[in-house]
């Protein structure tokens, strides 16, 4: 058994996992880590196995008192995190001791810091995940975030991952300017010329409303097609245009149905690089039919 | 994106792709979408095969997510019998409305023109189908409001609206099985719960059931 202590809030620090499967046909979103490559690099450098439920830290992650000494990993956003004030590396495997205060500072590029321990979180299951669900308060810790006093406990779990070395050219570098690949969503032949036009050639801006939710996009004004639209199924990774002709890309909190034309969707592969964008940040959109 | 054409349970469905895990099946019938797209969402859920991963019914199409290839997916999807399911054996859930804790009614009535009892008689006659659930967790759309009674949503959504509350927005009714945001103009309410995270599945409906609602006036 291990555990620590929330000694310092976090601005939103939940537990997620790779997220929830089967139960959107219930109205149930995904959730789960928004940038799922560091929740899995985060695992495997304590040599978990890379589902492992972890911390996710958004923006300002807190501080925590460890109870037991542990084997921790940081990953994602860099954030220059300490123990007991001096700063560590992240992307290695650390060793803290009893009483070891470990806090996770204001990311420098990126929005997202990840922990993971070694061991699994002594927490239940919601719906086959330990993800975090805040809009409807179920999964991870009680449904909510990490606050003062919440003590986190784990258990020692048969793995046969061997933690592994994580080559320091692989680190991501997490950029204010991005860009993406995107197909054609299934509304997208309804998009007017030029705003074909205007969804590839310019950059859009992360507006400060974006959340686990949604990234919403500004900067580039496009047309929204203008013929009544059904609700239909969406999912993480779409791009939805609505009347204010500021689009929409959904991310894991996304509903799972959606009223607004569908003109794009996110390349799989690199969804991931969304959970780090922040107000402010840059966005071009490349087309994959182009490539 | 690829189109391409799948006979199956007697009708065309054109095929889309959304990313490389989800099909759309959209059916390709002039009327009657839904009940289409239940009888695939019903021997689907029912069949429960590993191969697909979620099923999503929406009004005019079906979201059919796989863990397979493609290909695969397709393969499983033509060999669906459709000869084993039984035709609408499914209850009248009836439901109990307070129409009277209604937030909108002003505005109901203003955009309506009829006068409130007028409403309630026309909103709790029609036997409901539960056409999806979604677009958050248990939000109950229904299908089969009179046309009378379509009336848009609010300029401004409510941040919060509480659990139960039934509300129209454009031509659909529904309940708002759980507090949520949300836009549609709040007739009444009803006490009985629908959504519980203890419950396994934790929604006490499932697309295609049938719904009445049963005016209590307090």
């Amino acid at each position: 058994m291990g555990s620590l202590q929330v000694i310092k809030k976090g601005f939103q620090t939940t537990i997620q996992d790779l997220g929830r499967f089967g139960f959107r046909k219930l109205g149930i979103p995904t959730s789960g880590a928004a940038d799922s490559k560091s929740l899995m690099d985060a695992n495997s450098i304590v040599g978990n196995p890379k589902t492992n439920p972890v911390l996710e830290h958004t923006f300002y992650g807190g501080i925590y008192r460890f109870n037991t000494s542990s084997i921790i990993s940081i990953t994602g956003a860099k954030c220059n995190p300490t123990i007991n004030g001096r700063v560590v590396s992240q992307y290695v495997s650390i060793e803290v001791k009893i009483g070891d205060e470990v806090e996770i500072n204001h990311p420098e590029r990126g929005c997202r810091v990840y922990m993971a321990v070694q061991g699994v979180f002594d927490l239940p299951k919601v719906m086959e995940s330990y993800s975090t669900y805040l809009p409807a308060k179920f999964g991870g810790y009680n449904g909510k975030v990490l606050e003062i006093g919440d003590t986190l406990e784990w258990k020692t779990q048969q793995s046969d991952v061997k933690s592994t070395e994580f080559p320091k050219e692989n680190i991501p570098y997490f950029s204010s300017k991005i860009a993406i690949t995107i197909e054609n969503g299934p509304e997208y032949n309804k998009l007017d010329d030029q705003s074909v036009k205007r969804l590839f050639s310019g950059s859009f801006v992360v507006d400060s409303q974006s959340n686990r939710m949604g990234i919403r996009l500004t900067g580039e004004k496009l047309i929204s097609p203008n013929f009544e639209m059904v609700s239909s199924p969406v999912i993480p990774g779409v791009i939805q245009l609505p009347p204010s002709g500021n689009p929409i890309i959904l991310m894991n909190d996304g509903q799972t149905i959606g009223g607004y034309p569908r003109i794009g969707i996110v390349n799989e592969p690199e969804l991931w690089r969304l959970g780090q964008v922040k107000t402010g940040d840059r966005i071009k959109l490349v087309s994959n039919h182009l490539l | 994106m690829e189109f391409r054409l799948l006979l199956l349970d007697g009708i065309h469905w054109i095929i889309t792709e959304l990313g490389k895990q989800v099909l759309i099946l959209e059916p390709k019938v002039k009327e009657g979408h839904l009940e289409k797209i239940h009888r695939i969402y019903q021997i689907l859920d029912k069949e429960n095969d590993p191969i697909i991963s979620d099923i999503v019914p929406a009004y005019t199409s079906i979201a059919i997510y796989f863990s397979a290839s493609k290909e695969k997916t397709l393969n499983y999807l033509k060999l669906l019998d459709f000869s084993k399911l039984k035709s609408n054996t499914s209850i009248t859930k009836v439901v109990d409305v307070h129409y009277n804790n209604g937030l909108d009614w002003e505005n109901v009535l203003a955009k309506t023109g009829l006068s409130k009892s007028e409403i309630i008689e026309k909103h709790s006659s029609p036997v409901y189908t539960v056409a999806m659930i979604g677009f958050i967790p248990g939000f109950i759309f229904l299908d089969g409001l009179m046309p009378e009674l379509a009336i848009s949503r609010l300029n401004t959504p409510r941040t919060k609206i509480p659990a139960g509350s039934i509300g129209i927005g454009g031509n659909q009714t529904g309940i708002y099985s759980l507090e949520s945001p949300g836009g549609w103009n709040i007739i009444g309410s009803t006490n009985q719960q629908f959504f519980d995270i203890k419950n396994q599945p934790p929604i006490s409906v499932s697309p295609g059931d049938k719904m009445k609602f049963n005016p209590i006036l307090d």
